[in-house]
């Protein structure tokens, strides 16, 4: 469909929708930057509003998780490899450009493979990967996992942050206060777990759900589906509309991966709190390779700090200029609360491409 | 065998004589030709005369397109044309790490001097230094430059209607040097756009009298260049998506990386502020020009008066572009 048909129909579903207050929801960070980049808030009506979940890995990753990494940095001899975009978040009150800046060794790589090579090179030294993300990036960080322990590679330690997008979802959808009307499912962790892992928001919460591509007219087209359910134009039902990368069963290779290295646990999650069985840990094969046991680090116990609105932005409660911190204190270069830090945070999303007030 | 630099090669003694002998008078003994001045003589002559100086450090050294060489000449060149310069005389200045490559040294000196050769420009004085190993990360290279300004530019400020050219795709300096810095593995064609681009001075004839402003988007790339000049002219720019070239190598590239091409660099392009109504005549010209062949208008300036950026999107929306803030990463996934 062409970007003016897309419009056209788009606009047509507007006329249903009048006064009735539409709630819906994305829960991945491309998403969220694909709605601010392109405008799409600009184009609907400000009864409906596009809220951003939890989806961006970086965002909800615990600044207990950030203190942990920053303590092993102090160790002699040790190399910290990770994304690109883990390293300006804060924990409790550094971030690692801080400790970076300080003459700490922090390596920065696009693919966690990369950690391999950085161990081999380095055998006097001890590496240690940042494992963050969603059910996308841990295949890739579970071969990783199993070709190091093959490998022989002792000099390479994983501290783990991998959640599980579904728990999350449920948590967002059983919370009353959310009034989420209609749900994106995030197209990337559908590719791997498959569309019909997010069917069950459709049959046991009785809202629209679809799994949508990333351009822009693919937003816009699954927001059309959706107000057509909403507005009683088609019955409600979960769609697929990303089937050229997403089918109903997913990349099983990449579950096997999954299934292989990790372990379900409880999660915590930035400005969330414990999310009941949310996190991916790595199982008891591979546990000598977690960097927590490695080094018999206690966690503390997860609390959310109270300064600023992430927990209720993430939650679909609030939107980012409700928060008194945003764009003032709160900018992407100097992010307090997690939303801010990455691209795909829903506050960095709506602060660098704006977005009409009215409509969030 | 590749002879490394020592420190030696900077101390100022026989070493560093043979070092220049061997490597910078060997590539640009064109523009000096019997002697070893501390300082190049010249008369300055009639006319207004642009003078500007850019430090470049980039990492890696050898990518896709070009080297630090080109690019340190290149950047000052296009600095000058932003001005309506037409470049006469640069200097250079090296800073050498310990044990860097004089065989590197040699490629990096000899696409200095083709640039040099293309554009009429002549690197006139230089300076070299050698520091400690870990001191610096390879080699930095500073260079100056003086240009003769056209008579035919009058740079003055935009009002709303003047219509903005890019001269070419965007973001291909950038990618390429991310493709190389991430080690992406990524087979393409695509290669740095680093270029130098006198031809908009000496190409352009009397149409140059139409040009209001120029600027190269380096650093921050074109969403930045654009709101500096959005926020000095305290003008509102209307982008147009649509109207943005952009290789689609870059546009998947930077999609996996999660970065937006607006905010990457280009070292070959220029954005031109036109005559409001002289938009497509001037672009008749420019893409006649050298490199210049996928130029467009893409965008304008409007009734505005905050200074602000904003697009108008392939879908119809409208989305403010922002400044650059911070360092720009490549996200997770």
């Amino acid at each position: 469909m062409n970007d003016n048909r897309i419009v056209e129909r788009l606009n047509r579903c507007f006329e249903y929708v009048q006064s009735q207050d539409i709630r819906i929801m994305e829960v991945c960070g491309t998403h969220t930057r694909v709605i601010s980049k392109s405008g799409i808030r600009y184009l609907i009506p400000k009864e409906v509003m596009l809220l951003s979940g939890p989806g961006c890995p970086v965002c909800v990753t615990p600044e207990t998780y950030i203190d942990m990494a920053l303590e092993i940095l102090n160790l002699e001899d040790v190399i910290l490899v990770t994304f690109g975009d883990m390293i300006k978040v804060k924990g409790t009150c550094f971030s690692l450009s801080d400790k970076q800046a300080q003459g700490s060794k922090v390596t920065v790589v696009y693919s966690p493979e990369d950690a391999l090579t950085i161990a081999a090179k380095n055998k006097d030294k001890l590496i240690i990967f940042l494992a963050v993300g969603f059910e996308t990036t841990a295949p890739l960080i579970a071969v990783t996992v199993k070709l190091s322990n093959e490998r022989g590679l002792d000099n390479l330690v994983f501290l783990t942050a991998l959640k599980r997008m579904e728990p999350a979802i449920r948590f967002i959808l059983q919370d009353e206060r959310s009034k989420v009307n209609a749900m994106i499912c995030p197209g990337h962790v559908a590719s791997i777990k498959g569309a019909d892992h997010f069917r069950f928001i459709t049959e046991e919460f009785g809202i629209p759900a679809v799994v949508c591509g990333f351009e822009s007219q693919d937003i816009a087209a699954g927001i059309c589906v959706m107000l057509e359910q909403l507005t009683g134009k088609g019955h409600i039902e979960f769609v697929n509309l990303y089937k050229r990368c997403v089918s109903f069963s997913g990349n099983t290779i990449a579950q096997c991966m999954i299934n292989e290295v990790f372990a379900i646990a409880d999660g915590a999650w930035r400005g969330i709190g414990i999310i009941r069985n949310s996190a991916l840990v790595l199982n008891d094969k591979y546990e000598h390779l977690d960097a927590v046991k490695r080094f018999g680090i206690k966690i503390e116990r997860y609390s959310s700090p109270v300064n600023c609105l992430c927990s209720e932005i993430l939650l679909g409660l609030k939107l980012p200029y409700q928060c008194s911190l945003f764009g003032s204190v709160c900018t992407p270069e100097h992010p307090s609360g997690p939303c801010m830090v990455s691209s795909e945070g829903a506050c960095a999303a709506h602060f660098r491409y704006g977005g009409d007030r009215k409509n969030g | 065998m590749d002879e490394k630099i020592k420190l030696s090669h900077g101390d100022g003694g026989s070493d560093t004589q043979r070092l220049i002998k061997n490597v910078f008078y060997k590539y640009f003994n064109d523009s000096i030709p019997n002697a070893m001045p501390d300082s190049f003589v010249f008369e300055v002559g009639q006319g207004k005369h642009a003078y500007t100086t850019d430090s470049f450090v980039v990492k890696p050294l050898f990518f896709r397109g070009g080297n630090i060489g080109k690019l340190a000449v290149c950047g000052t060149i296009n600095d000058l044309v932003t001005a309506g310069a037409i470049p006469l005389f640069l200097s250079v200045g090296f800073v050498i790490e310990e044990g860097f490559s004089t065989e590197k040294l040699h490629i990096i000196a000899k696409s200095m001097r083709d640039v040099c050769k293309q554009t009429g420009a002549k690197i006139v004085t230089g300076d070299t230094k050698v520091v400690e190993r870990g001191s610096a990360d390879g080699i930095f290279i500073n260079t100056s430059g003086i240009g003769l300004v056209s008579e035919l530019y009058n740079s003055r400020r935009a009002v709303p209607g003047d219509e903005i050219i890019i001269t070419g795709g965007i973001a291909e300096h950038g990618t390429s040097i991310l493709i190389d810095r991430y080690e992406l593995g990524i087979k393409t064609e695509l290669e740095s756009d680093c270029t130098p681009m006198c031809c908009l001075v000496n190409g352009l004839g009397e149409n140059l009298k139409h040009v209001k402003q120029m600027k190269d988007p380096t650093r921050g790339g074109l969403a930045t260049a654009l709101n500096e000049i959005a926020l000095e002219q305290g003008v509102d720019v209307e982008l147009n998506e649509q109207s943005v070239p952009v290789k689609s190598e870059v546009h998947g590239i930077s999609d996996i990386l999660g970065i937006d091409p607006l905010y990457l660099a280009c070292e070959g392009r220029m954005l031109i502020v036109v005559e409001k109504g002289c938009g497509e005549k001037v672009l008749h010209h420019i893409k006649a020009l050298d490199y210049c062949d996928e130029a467009q208008i893409i965008g304008r300036f409007t009734s505005g008066h905050l200074g602000i950026v904003y697009m108008k999107t392939f879908i119809g929306g409208k989305s403010i572009i922002p400044m650059l803030e911070g360092q720009m990463l490549p996200r997770i996934c």
